[in-house]
């Protein structure tokens, strides 16, 4: 499936944590004709639990200055390398930032363009895919819930297996709720999700 | 009288290639600019030209910009036409602290340290055309193209302006640069009849597929220049001459045509036509390449110097009485305030303007400020005719 790439970063806040040299004089003249509003740090700033008041992070990947980011805080957020040492051990630190792309030292004004395009979009699809993650080990987690009540319709009204899951199914779906969540109800664990919000219909609740 | 200012200008300029009309132009108007600083002795600056013939080769114009950096030692060269070209001796420019003028409207995200760009940027080219066509034509389009960036990106510009109004791309075709063989696509699009065809082909097929599309069209009873537009950012004065009976008719968005009406375009067209008449009329690239030598003068003078640097920061902000109207040089990306205009060709070589932006628009290479090209009307061209 194609989706429509994001190419306008105009409003993006920008932290720089490198030194204030001639390549992040560069990078800041570039981001700001992008649009970008642009911080230089020497460290991601302390936050105390408040998101970084930032979107996109570029860090310098030679000078240690990475060594200040915080996993949790920044874990959102598309983080792009500068390196100038190939040296395996600076570029591992680059990988466990999960940085999204790089540019290569020295900064030139060409190639920020794309290094901020690619890792905008490419946080993008991790999110994405994260989110698919979070959702998938939600109804793993959940199945155990949905196999038991199978069985205790199939067993205790005499439905078949078929039909149990539909039913299943269909309780859910009208009450706009996970079959999960549906399914641990109907063997007696948590309240009806939805018996508040309608009860004139008196629809089944448990069939038990 | 104090001793003038020696500024050494490279040109890299090809004369002969896939593309020699448009070039051949952009050498005469650089040129042209050189002839009129050197004559006026009070002028405080003598240019002195080195000209190479890359002849629409890549490896021509590496190895002419290597002869011109190093071997000469200069630090200011007038060139390259196409994109591909300028990418290509970039980092010979930046190795050598030298800045490039180049003079050509391309399909913009680049905004080099190394470049003062003297033609239109994409805001001041396509999107202006692309809300003339949506507003005055219809939403229903076919794209032709020569394979390559400029084609690519205009398209996908308008294609999702297209897409914004709820229009259609009735079809989207590319050849590869110099060829000729368009009859499958030209009985295709009048066969379509779309609402306007928008063309990026460049050169020789550019000339062989508006004389096809119009003979094809006419043979089918239909009036192609009123109902079914051709229109593109690049045609021009220099190439109406090769067009034949198939000159007329056609838009194209531009920053200058030989027609607007000022004293100094007077002035420019009669120095154009006396001395290079034979090759059509003046056109954008040859004013761009007009401007951007005196802009570089220019900046010479104020900075006292023809060194790298102290040009550059001259340049930022600099105006100059152009033939086009008031050009400025933007300080932040080195790119051009310029108006853009939509032209639709005549049979003798030369275009009516039909619109024009009232003011000098700001050059948005990264189209980072631009309007979304879908704000589909089109309140900031002025009709004038």
């Amino acid at each position: 499936m194609s989706r429509s790439i994001q190419k306008n970063f105009r409003g993006l806040r920008a932290l720089l944590i490198m030194a204030p040299d001639g390549g992040c004089q560069t990078l800041e003249r570039t981001l700001h004709k992008l649009g970008l509003k642009i911080t230089v740090a020497r460290a991601l700033p302390a936050t105390e639990g408040a998101p970084v008041p930032f979107d996109v992070i570029f860090f310098d990947a030679d000078d240690g200055a990475d060594t200040t980011l915080d996993e949790s805080a920044v874990a959102d957020l598309p983080l792009i390398a500068l390196i100038g040492s190939e040296a395996p051990s600076r570029l591992a630190r680059v990988i466990q930032h999960r940085a999204a792309s790089h540019i290569l030292k020295p900064v030139r004004s060409s190639g920020i363009f794309t290094a901020l395009l690619l890792a905008v979009n490419e946080q993008a699809v991790r999110i994405r895919h994260k989110n698919e993650v979070q959702a998938l080990s939600r109804r793993l987690a959940g199945r155990r819930f949905v196999t038991k009540a199978v069985m205790q319709l199939i067993t205790g009204c005499g439905l078949s297996e078929e039909d149990a899951y539909e039913w299943l199914r269909r309780e859910a779906m009208q009450r706009r709720i996970p079959m999960e969540e549906m399914a641990r109800h109907a063997i007696g664990l948590g309240p009806d999700p939805a018996q508040d919000a309608w009860p004139q219909y008196g629809r089944a609740t448990r069939p038990d | 009288m104090t001793q003038r200012l020696e500024l050494p200008i490279g040109l890299l300029i090809s004369q002969s290639g896939s593309y020699e009309a448009v070039s051949r132009a952009i050498h005469a108007g650089a040129e042209l600019a050189i002839g009129e600083i050197n004559a006026r002795p009070q002028q405080p600056v003598k240019l002195i030209p080195v000209t190479i013939d890359p002849a629409g080769s890549l490896a021509g114009y590496v190895e002419g910009a290597r002869v011109l950096l190093r071997d000469h030692g200069l630090k200011h060269v007038v060139g390259c036409y196409t994109s591909s070209s300028r990418k290509e001796v970039l980092p010979l420019f930046e190795k050598a602290d030298a800045l490039l003028w180049y003079p050509s409207h391309y399909e913009g995200f680049e905004t080099s340290e190394n470049v003062v760009y003297s033609g239109a940027a994409p805001n001041q080219h396509i999107v202006p055309l692309t809300r003339h066509l949506l507003g005055q034509f219809g939403t229903r389009g076919w794209m032709v193209g020569s394979n390559y960036v400029w084609a690519w990106e205009n398209n996908r510009i308008l294609r999702e302006a297209i897409a914004a109004s709820g229009g259609a791309v009735l079809g989207e075709r590319y050849f590869p640069v110099g060829e000729t063989d368009l009859g499958d696509v030209v009985r295709q699009i009048v066969a379509d009849c779309p609402d306007f065809v928008f063309t990026t082909l460049i050169g020789q097929s550019g000339f062989a597929f508006l004389k096809m599309l119009r003979a094809a069209a006419e043979a089918a009873g239909i009036d192609q220049p009123s109902d079914m537009p051709v229109a593109s950012c690049s045609l021009s004065e220099a190439e109406l001459p090769l067009l034949g009976d198939a000159a007329s008719g056609h838009l194209s968005s531009s920053v200058y045509f030989s027609t607007i009406k000022s004293d100094e375009n007077r002035q420019f067209t009669a120095l154009w036509n006396e001395r290079f008449g034979q090759m059509g009329q003046a056109s954008a690239d040859a004013e761009s390449a007009y401007v951007a030598v005196h802009l570089l003068a220019r900046a010479a003078e104020c900075a006292g110097s023809t060194g790298f640097e102290a040009v550059r920061e001259a340049v930022r902000d600099l105006t100059f009485d152009a033939p086009q109207g008031q050009v400025t040089v933007d300080g932040d990306n080195l790119h051009c305030w310029m108006r853009p205009r939509i032209g639709r060709s005549r049979s003798d070589g030369s275009f009516d303007i039909l619109v024009e932006h009232p003011a000098a628009l700001r050059p948005d290479p990264y189209l980072t400020w631009a309007h979304d090209a879908r704000d589909g009307d089109s309140r900031d061209l002025r009709l004038i005719q």
